[in-house]
């Protein structure tokens, strides 16, 4: 592995997209077909992100130091605050832009295009995960607690891994 | 009206242990940080309710985590560079070692059979939580869109099935998808208007 590409994707991956989990569909290319990640990577790394502190985007720290150890989870680290700081250019422009008609427009389609690509992504890694009818029962239970916005992530994953020790431990 | 920005109050050291609270406080993932962060900016006066939704609109279209840019942008205005740096370090710092410690112990206790079995079941609870993410994303530009009309709802949902299949199906990077996306949106809201206010009110009565 050569640690200036292995920054480099996560850098690239940070910069092109949006929100936490946007970066996933461009590590998800890129480390895999250089051979430099395992599809169970990915599916490990959400699953810490979510239950971690921290922004859920904290994900692809977790993948860094599974794939590169300490210096992977720096480096993705570093990779993933960079971008964000485009902001501050952004917010001083904007300001000038933002009841332009077009502009408006095309941010509605950025947002539809990203809500998309988050289902894309949750499709394929189900597709990759998922191995049989019990797995679908525990993501449709899990889908409905979290649209009910009453439950918190966290006590979600805790009652899953009780009904998975109760489904699978024995 | 109150100031929005205490100055003289936000020195970067007392930033930064804000920052770290929010940041080891929110287990659990994003949702917790974000009410954790909207709380503690409402509360402390350093953004107005409106200033702070404005900043989270902003958010959606520049590119990287956006709680991380959310912070920046409070961090920024409380204290300049400074700020921004404290309230990044301290969101962030504490929250990624406490990750990297958890995949760490993840990793030397994945053999053992019971955890296997639990993480059988957490993958796709995981995954259910990917969805509930798209889906509540989705509802606010949804619900503004029903105002507008049927037909312009129909484009909403055109441009996100087409966006989600051309993922799905095409190997496009989703930087191209996202800009067709903007693009598609731009002209089939050039070719339906939304409908005007009269209407929508008979419609909803």
């Amino acid at each position: 592995m050569n640690p200036l590409i292995y920054f480099w994707l996560f850098l690239k991956a940070s910069l092109l997209s949006i929100g936490g989990l946007g970066n996933l569909p461009f590590l998800n290319g890129d480390l895999l077909a250089l051979g430099w990640a395992a599809p169970s990577d990915f599916v490990t790394a959400i699953a810490v992100g979510n239950l971690s502190p921290g922004p859920n985007g904290l994900w692809s720290v977790s993948l860094g130091y599974l794939t590169f150890g300490w210096l992977g989870a720096f480096m993705a680290l570093i990779a993933l605050s960079l971008p964000p700081l485009l902001i501050i250019i952004i917010d001083s422009s904007y300001n000038r832009i933002e009841n332009q008609p077009i502009v408006r427009d095309f941010t509605r389609g950025l947002g539809m295009g990203v809500v998309g690509l988050t289902l894309a992504v949750s499709v394929s890694l189900a597709k990759a995960s998922i191995m049989d009818w019990k797995g679908i029962l525990i993501m449709l239970c899990s889908l409905s607690l979290a649209l009910s916005k009453k439950i918190p992530v966290i006590v979600i994953l805790a009652l899953a891994s009780v009904a998975g020790i109760l489904i699978y431990g024995f | 009206m109150e100031t929005t920005i205490q100055k003289a109050y936000s020195t970067p050291a007392r930033i930064f242990i804000d920052w770290l609270l929010i940041g080891i406080q929110s287990f659990g993932g994003g949702s917790s940080t974000f009410s954790l962060i909207h709380q503690a900016a409402i509360k402390r006066g350093w953004m107005t309710e409106d200033e702070f939704v404005r900043a989270w609109a902003l958010v959606q279209i520049a590119p990287g985590i956006n709680l991380v840019k959310l912070t920046i942008l409070i961090g920024y205005r409380m204290c300049g560079w400074l700020g921004l740096c404290a309230a990044v370090g301290g969101l962030l710092l504490p929250s990624a070692a406490v990750t990297v410690l958890m995949t760490a112990g993840f990793t030397t206790i994945r053999n053992i059979s019971w955890i296997q079995a639990m993480m059988k079941a957490i993958m796709p609870a995981a995954i259910g939580l990917s969805f509930a993410m798209g889906v509540q994303m989705a509802q606010p530009i949804l619900l503004n869109a029903h105002k507008e009309g049927a037909r312009r709802l129909g484009a909403h949902i055109f441009i996100l099935i087409g966006a989600t299949m051309l993922m799905g199906i095409t190997r496009l990077s989703p930087v191209v998808i996202l800009l067709l996306s903007g693009v598609t949106t731009i002209v089939l809201f050039f070719f339906i208007p939304t409908q005007a206010p009269e209407m929508l009110r008979d419609i909803n009565s």
